[in-house]
């Protein structure tokens, strides 16, 4: 029986996701629709409340 | 990102789509839709030649319109994968014109213009959803005038202003200016061209086109067709000249933003659209205040609001130091109208609600704190998948299980679900996880449906 993960949407979010699961060892395939990963979060400058950089 | 991309366990599919999901918790079978990039993945290195040598300018969303891209593009410079995708929109050569220059330029030979969308068949024992959100459209709300006055913009525009990787590379210069600047570019270039004739002209007759220009105005020379087409050269020379001087001087005057005002809930909190609170609206304007402090010390802020949410571990200390060291001012109260003055500088209308008092306040920017709105494509996506949605179109979910949607074995994360911040999300997507996890270890199915 299949162990892999579909995630939907390569943001903030769903790279999180991928990446605790990836971790534990299971497989899993990120589909994001745009052409790259990053999602809103990657058009911010930077995030409160630490001001750090957001990319 | 980058530790996305170069997982072992992670297959990244960018720029596809789920087409078709069937099957239950544990075995799903879902078909996704690798679409074409016209870019061969395994080939291209994403070193950009292509996208200097393209000759088709686009609108850069990813910029969010405030600057350009070409029709071969990289979504952002650190964009993973690197892959460079082209815009089938509109690339001439796919639209049937005469180009393929990328193709020419590619070393790497990764153009492939014939490339057509390809199916992929998944078996998966879970699904997490994290389709994120929508910024919500300010035009919708008229009074604001978004769109009609230039210097009014979205929170996440001014995001890009403020970037160093943004189109003003961190200045902020208002979009009014740049659109002067811009014109000024372009009535500069007709300006030479036109400039270029006349010097070949001036150098055939010996004169200079003004001089000439005076005389031939003063009838000297009739019937003379060649002399007709120089004066006429002049004087369309004189009609791009003329404005082109007062632009520049125009142009002089220009400064960045120093004067900057933050709108709380635009869309949000607000019964005509959404009426709940987007959640990190107030966070970010103040950010943005104290980022835009940072670039300029003499920044002044004011961020009006019917109250300030800094609800979060560090939230409230952060705004108090906003308004102790970068120069912002809360006011309490809800705009009602934003009006253009002079130089194209926003004013805004409002009600001190301490005070009961209509003021109105100019300032060089406007910016729009926008609610967090549905994803467009949502309802598509959970009708494919085959999970409900709420009754604003977010992924419906119960307060004791935050993050299983209707349909077991699939969950939801981040703004999909409702509107929340970095933090949040991060902490529902590891969430999502350990439960998609958990069916994919096969720990009890039951075990949820005696939580609920």
């Amino acid at each position: 029986m299949t162990k892999d993960i579909l995630v939907i949407g390569g943001g903030i979010a769903g790279m999180q996701s991928s990446l605790d699961l990836a971790d534990m060892g299971l497989k899993v395939h990120l589909v994001e629709k745009l052409p790259s990963i990053g999602g809103k979060m990657a058009q911010l400058d930077k995030t409160f409340p630490t001001n750090d950089c957001a990319i | 990102m980058l530790d996305v991309g170069r997982h072992p366990n992670i297959e990244l599919l960018a720029y596809s789509e789920v087409e078709k999901v069937e099957g239950e918790a544990g075995d799903f079978r879902v078909t996704v839709r690798r679409k074409a990039r016209y870019v061969n993945e395994d080939r291209c290195t994403g070193c950009g030649a292509c996208r200097e040598k393209c000759p088709t300018v686009v609108p850069d969303a990813f910029n969010e319109g405030l600057g350009n891209r070409r029709a071969i593009y990289s979504l952002f410079a650190q964009g993973i994968p690197s892959t460079h995708t082209i815009d089938a929109d509109h690339c001439r050569q796919l639209n049937g014109k005469k180009c393929g220059i990328c193709a020419k330029t590619c070393q790497a030979e990764a153009i492939d213009f014939d490339q057509k969308d390809r199916l992929l068949e998944l078996n998966v024992a879970a699904i997490i959803i994290a389709a994120g959100y929508d910024v919500f459209d300010p035009s919708q709300i008229p009074e604001y005038r978004y769109r009609e006055i230039p210097n009014v913009v979205t929170a996440i525009e001014f995001e890009r202003l403020l970037s160093a990787s943004g189109p003003t590379g961190g200045h902020l210069d208002r979009p009014s200016d740049r659109a002067i600047e811009a014109e000024i570019e372009e009535l500069e270039k007709t300006a030479t061209k036109s400039q270029k004739v006349l010097s070949k002209l001036e150098e055939e007759y010996g004169e200079s086109s003004a001089a000439f220009y005076e005389k031939y105005q003063s009838g000297a020379y009739p019937d003379d067709e060649d002399r007709k087409k120089w004066a006429d050269k002049y004087a369309d020379h004189l009609a791009v000249v003329k404005p082109l001087e007062a632009l520049k001087k125009k142009a002089e005057g220009f400064d960045v933003a120093k004067r900057l005002a933050f709108i709380q809930c635009v869309g949000s909190r607000d019964f005509r659209f959404y009426p709940f609170c987007s959640g990190y609206c107030c966070m970010h304007s103040i950010k943005e205040a104290i980022i835009a402090h940072e670039h300029g010390p003499e920044t002044t802020s004011t961020i009006f609001g019917m109250d300030i949410r800094a609800v979060g571990k560090g939230f409230e200390e952060y705004k108090i130091r906003g308004g102790n060291h970068s120069n912002i001012t809360y006011v309490r109260g809800r705009v009602a109208e934003i009006v253009e003055g002079p130089d194209n500088n926003p004013v805004v209308i409002y009600e001190d609600t301490r005070e009961r008092k209509v003021k109105r306040q100019e300032f060089d920017m406007v910016i729009l704190a926008t609610a967090c709105a549905p994803s467009k494509g949502i309802a598509a996506l959970a009708k494919t998948v085959g999970v409900e949605l709420d009754k604003y179109s977010f992924l419906k979910t119960s307060p004791l299980s935050p993050v299983d949607t209707t349909s077991p074995g699939i969950f939801v994360c981040g703004c999909a679900e409702s509107p929340m911040d970095v933090p949040e999300s991060v902490a529902q997507a590891s969430s999502a996880a350990e439960r998609a996890a958990e069916i994919a270890f096969q720990m009890d199915l039951e075990k949820e449906k005696a939580v609920a």
